[in-house]
């Protein structure tokens, strides 16, 4: 590490030195809408400073960091995530009783730990960007303390995601004690020399256990749910994207690089292709019984998991492309769909149910278009961004002729379109006439702020360009 | 079956079997004449006073916070200070970089100073 390194981390440092100011703002004063300004500019710095990091490509930053094209990316995504989720958290806690400063120093440090892990190349930066992000996201699911819901949900997140750290540390333990190394470029070589290691295979199985978890994989999606039904709605925003971001980031790194030293049907590849299909049939199966929407959108986020699975198995030239535009599509049309929930909501009153938004169109029509197309988005419909997301998924799948995840892919997709739809038309049925629903749904007519209502505008803008106008896009992820 | 297969099944079957032939050793050799005051609860030697239920204080937890953050602090210092005469130039670099760290720590401390967390009511 040298002085000269340093540009191309500024994009990470940036935030982590606004937490430690935000730190000591909070001792001279306390102010909610002052510590919310100052997370929002430590974001945008952030943003701005991937110009300086994005001129240094495919650069390794002391053994543990790789600032590639592809982390460049991806700490974009978590930071445009970062910011909008800050922003949804100023109107959605405004009612809060509680202190709600601390709220914006804890999502600055989990956003840091994200994308640590997403340029991680080594298991330390990866482990210590997975506690960062995963002790800071424990407290703010509980963020309103007074809440037992959140609270629940905090104690459920704690305890399943304090083994699945457990299994990846053992994972790695393995992993080192069959290759002596811990970086992730020694491990693929030791990979492709020695393919039936079983230590080494035992340990990265273990490791992608892990991360398995925090993608809410089949077998490892039990928290999902509840975590997502009991955190506040920005927390629950946050957990779907930037949590999700990270894992997705890391798996890319990891993953792309076990099976490309590990070429045809491996046990690895195998393992995957069964999660893979697990998850696309269970998430989108279960969510069909769903009445409350946030339940919903947790199977709909386990299902879209297994369709970028697909791309991860296919592997190759495809799928480098397809992994971060599915990404970006899923993370965009994940946040304007929370975005609309949460303008909506407050901690002590949230509108969860499905029923509550009947007749969303009638009285905030824009909300109700919006959250349309984020769902159709999710559905996958032409002219959204999961469309052409899910568009390059199937390319790369067919590419590598994985037939059984293509068309579990197209037959899932065709089921996750029914739920979707439920809950589209019941955003445009008319109210129903003399039943006043107990308490009364959209009790808040408060103001849209101007930045709320400019970054739900961004998203809507977003949602549309990546489906019909993708070039810019693909030609900033050509990868290097 | 690799050699490495082999020695995960040894290990595996070694570190179940151990505690069971343990456990199980200990039942079997032990006789067993329970009194009223073998039965009672072991507490440093004095008479056991009421349930080891009882509930601690939430606000132990502050300080029990605090001390781990400090431990942790002094945990990095000492390694640290091994290497620093070891490493030839960049001395300063070295400095700054544990400089900021401590920084980083005092700044959590007058943090939490500020918020009362030090004062018992």
């Amino acid at each position: 590490m040298t002085w000269a390194d340093l540009p191309a981390l500024y994009p990470m440092l940036i935030p982590a030195a606004t937490a430690v100011l935000l730190l000591l703002t909070l001792t001279v004063r306390r102010d909610a809408r002052l510590a919310a300004g100052v997370a929002m500019a430590g974001f945008i710095a952030g943003l701005l400073a991937l110009a300086a990091s994005a001129a240094e490509l495919s650069h390794p930053v002391t053994m543990l960091l790789t600032v590639d094209r592809f982390a460049v990316v991806f700490w974009g995504i978590l930071l445009f995530a970062g910011l909008l989720v800050s922003v949804f958290a100023v109107g959605y806690f405004r009612t809060l009783r509680e202190p709600r400063e601390e709220f914006y120093l804890l999502w600055l440090l989990a956003v840091v730990g994200a994308m640590v892990m997403a340029a991680s190349a080594h298991f330390a930066a990866f482990f210590l960007g997975l506690e960062l992000l995963s002790v800071s996201l424990y407290v703010l699911i509980a963020y309103p303390r007074m809440q037992s819901r959140a609270v629940e949900a905090g104690v459920k997140y704690l305890i399943l995601a304090g083994a699945s750290s457990a299994f990846v540390l053992f994972g790695m333990a393995l992993t080192y004690a069959a290759t002596g190394t811990l970086t992730f470029a020694e491990l693929f070589t030791h990979l492709t020399l020695f393919p039936g290691d079983v230590l080494l295979l035992g340990g990265v199985v273990m490791i992608l256990v892990g991360v398995g978890f925090k993608l809410a994989l089949v077998p490892f999606h039990f928290w999902t749910p509840d975590v997502y039904e009991g955190a506040p709605l920005p927390v629950t925003a946050a957990v779907a994207t930037v949590s999700k971001g990270a894992a997705f980031a890391l798996l890319t790194r990891l993953l792309l690089g076990v099976i490309q030293a590990q070429p045809g049907h491996s046990t690895l590849a195998v393992i995957f292709t069964l999660l893979a299909l697990a998850s696309m049939i269970v998430g989108n199966l279960l969510a069909l019984a769903q009445g409350n929407l946030k339940r919903l959108l947790a199977y709909s986020s386990i299902a879209n998991m297994g369709y970028a699975l697909t791309a991860f198995i296919a592997g190759g030239d495809a799928a480098r492309v397809a992994i971060p535009y599915f990404f970006a599509g899923y993370i965009v049309a994940v946040l304007a769909a929370f975005g609309v929930m949460t303008q909506l909501s407050t901690p002590e009153h949230e509108l969860q149910e499905v029923e509550d938004y009947r007749g969303l169109a009638w009285r905030y029509p824009w909300s109700a278009a919006l959250l349309t197309v984020a769902l159709l988005s999710l559905a996958g419909i032409p002219l959204t961004a999961g469309f052409l997301g899910k568009f390059f998924v199937l390319t790369a799948g067919m590419a590598a002729g994985r037939w059984t995840l293509v068309v579990t892919l197209v037959l899932t997709s065709g089921l996750g379109l029914y739920y979707y739809l439920r809950v589209i038309t019941a955003l445009y049925q008319a109210p129903l006439e003399g039943e006043q629903p107990t308490p009364p749904p959209l009790h808040l007519p408060h103001r849209l702020s101007v930045l709320t209502g400019l970054a739900l505008a961004v998203l809507a803008a977003l949602l549309l360009l990546l489906g019909v106008y993708p070039s810019p896009v693909l030609h900033l992820l050509a990868w290097p | 079956m690799t050699n490495q297969t082999i020695s995960i099944a040894i290990f595996f079957v070694l570190g179940v079997g151990f505690w069971m032939i343990a456990l199980a050793v200990s039942y079997l050799a032990r006789p067993s004449k329970p009194t009223k005051f073998k039965e009672t609860s072991y507490e440093c030697g004095i008479e056991p006073s009421g349930s080891a239920w009882y509930q601690v204080h939430v606000r132990y937890y502050i300080y029990a916070l605090l001390f781990v953050l400090f431990d942790v602090e002094v945990a990095f210092l000492y390694p640290w200070a091994v290497i620093f005469r070891r490493i030839d130039g960049g001395q300063m670099l070295l400095f700054s970089e544990l400089a900021i760290f401590v920084l980083i720590l005092v700044f959590g401390l007058v943090y939490a100073w500020r918020k009362g967390a030090l004062e018992w009511e």
